[in-house]
């Protein structure tokens, strides 16, 4: 009787297993694309109305707690640094805004580039990829491919679209690259994502090294990025002699977990 | 009905993991409370209705995520399947035995995830780092395993009721 009751779940998991990983290969065609997008749009607002729950209980919660009281004062602080950096970085300061909107709006104008802002509705479901889903999607003119940017700097790349959310794989991402520049080093490299931090391997020039608390900035080769988009602050550099390359470790501008509005450049097409 | 309170009660916990969960990320994990719920509906109501919960949820966790829909489904299958099966062979009532259930669950459900992801020709993190994640997320989800088996448990009708 037990052998039997064992034997029939064994044949239950090993059919929906079947089944899952038919409905992945299915879906993984280019032709599903569209239904795919369409039905992980169902999602979205769903997700979007969860964050903004998730606000108003961070909001009353705050009332009652000194701890959320500094946490989201930290929080703006940290905004407000970055902000403050990116102006120092880039020598085009303008002038700096508390509304989010509003600063988005500056960026947009500063960067030269057409824009889309959008809401973060919701985060990967796993730490084994670093995404985030907006709340635009191929109706706001958002296609897969386009990069993702805040006030602060380069946020990522969209990946998938559907008519109304999109799926954005952010710099934190583990298979995520970017190749980028440092700021007075000029000294070149490729970032890739990290648990913890970006992790940036610097290639090597002659008599030239890097410092801590220079900027990475895209560099534009490869045609992925734009040239120019703040990345992060060199935080540690690993120097290594025996190799063509140096590890190092980025600060990245952006908190993954703090994102809440994004903008995506939408006349840029990747090369 | 109950079948549909519980659904709605599973897409509120997936919600919950991709808008709430991740604020609360330690050395690069965060809670995975679809999981955790597998786990703990496959330790009080048995293996078939655990594999059955976890490909729902899975599905939900697959809408959203990058890339096809399947691969969350496979993974959490193959956690609940553990987990029935350190269920039928440990102390059902011992408090230790589902915490580890559910950090080796964590372990498997992060692997299949991978391999998932790998054979489908899908970009996978670098071993190292999908190492150090999996092991992160596998205490994280242990610790949170008594919380989830509790509240369970307190939603579960007593003998006396059910009969």
């Amino acid at each position: 009787m037990y052998g039997r009751r064992s034997s029939s779940s064994t044949g239950l998991f090993l059919t929906l297993c079947a089944a899952m990983l038919l409905l992945a290969m299915v879906s993984e065609q280019a032709w599903a694309a569209g239904a795919r997008g369409a039905a992980k749009s169902v999602f979205a607002p769903l997700e979007a109305a969860m964050t903004q729950l998730a606000g108003n209980v961070d909001r009353v919660t705050s009332v009652f707690g000194d701890v959320s009281a500094l946490r989201a004062e930290n929080q703006r602080l940290k905004a407000a640094d970055e902000a403050l950096r990116r102006q120092v970085v880039e020598l085009n300061a303008a002038a700096k805004e508390n509304a989010t909107l509003r600063e988005a709006l500056d960026f947009e104008r500063s960067f030269g580039h057409h824009m889309v802002a959008a809401q973060v509705v919701g985060r990967g479901p796993d730490g084994f990829s670093r995404t985030l889903e907006v709340d635009r999607g191929t109706a706001d003119g958002v296609q897969p491919g386009m990069v993702v940017t805040t006030a602060a700097g380069l946020v990522g790349r969209v990946t998938e679209a559907g008519p109304h959310g999109a799926i954005v794989q952010t710099l934190a991402d583990p298979q995520s690259r970017v190749n980028v520049f440092l700021s007075q080093s000029a000294l070149q490299g490729t970032v890739t994502g990290g648990p913890t931090a970006l992790q940036f391997e610097i290639e090597h020039s002659l008599g030239i090294t890097a410092a801590s608390g220079e900027w990475a900035l895209t560099s534009g080769v490869g045609g992925g990025y734009p040239r120019g988009l703040v990345v992060g602050e060199l935080a540690s550099v690993t120097r290594r002699d025996s190799s063509t390359s140096d590890e190092a470790l980025l600060a990245w501008v952006n908190d993954p977990a703090s994102l809440s509005l994004v903008l995506v450049i939408t006349d840029f097409v990747p090369s | 009905m109950k079948r549909l309170g519980s659904a709605v009660l599973l897409l509120a916990i997936v919600l919950v993991q991709v808008t709430w969960a991740p604020r609360m990320t330690v050395a690069g994990a965060f809670p995975n409370l679809a999981l955790v719920a597998v786990i703990a509906i496959t330790w009080t109501g048995g293996v078939r209705s655990g594999l059955a919960w976890a490909c729902i949820a899975g599905l939900m966790l697959d809408l959203t995520a990058a890339g096809p829909l399947g691969p969350h489904a496979v993974a959490l299958l193959a956690g609940a399947y553990l987990t029935g099966f350190w269920n039928r062979n440990f102390d059902r009532e011992s408090l230790l035995q589902p915490v580890i259930a559910a950090a080796l669950s964590t372990a498997l459900y992060s692997l299949v995830l991978v391999a998932a992801d790998d054979t489908l020709g899908l970009p996978v993190p670098p071993i190292g780092v999908a190492v150090q994640l999996m092991v992160a997320a596998s205490v994280y989800n242990a610790l949170v395993m008594p919380f989830g088996l509790a509240l369970l448990r307190s939603q579960a009708p007593t003998p006396r009721e059910a009969a």
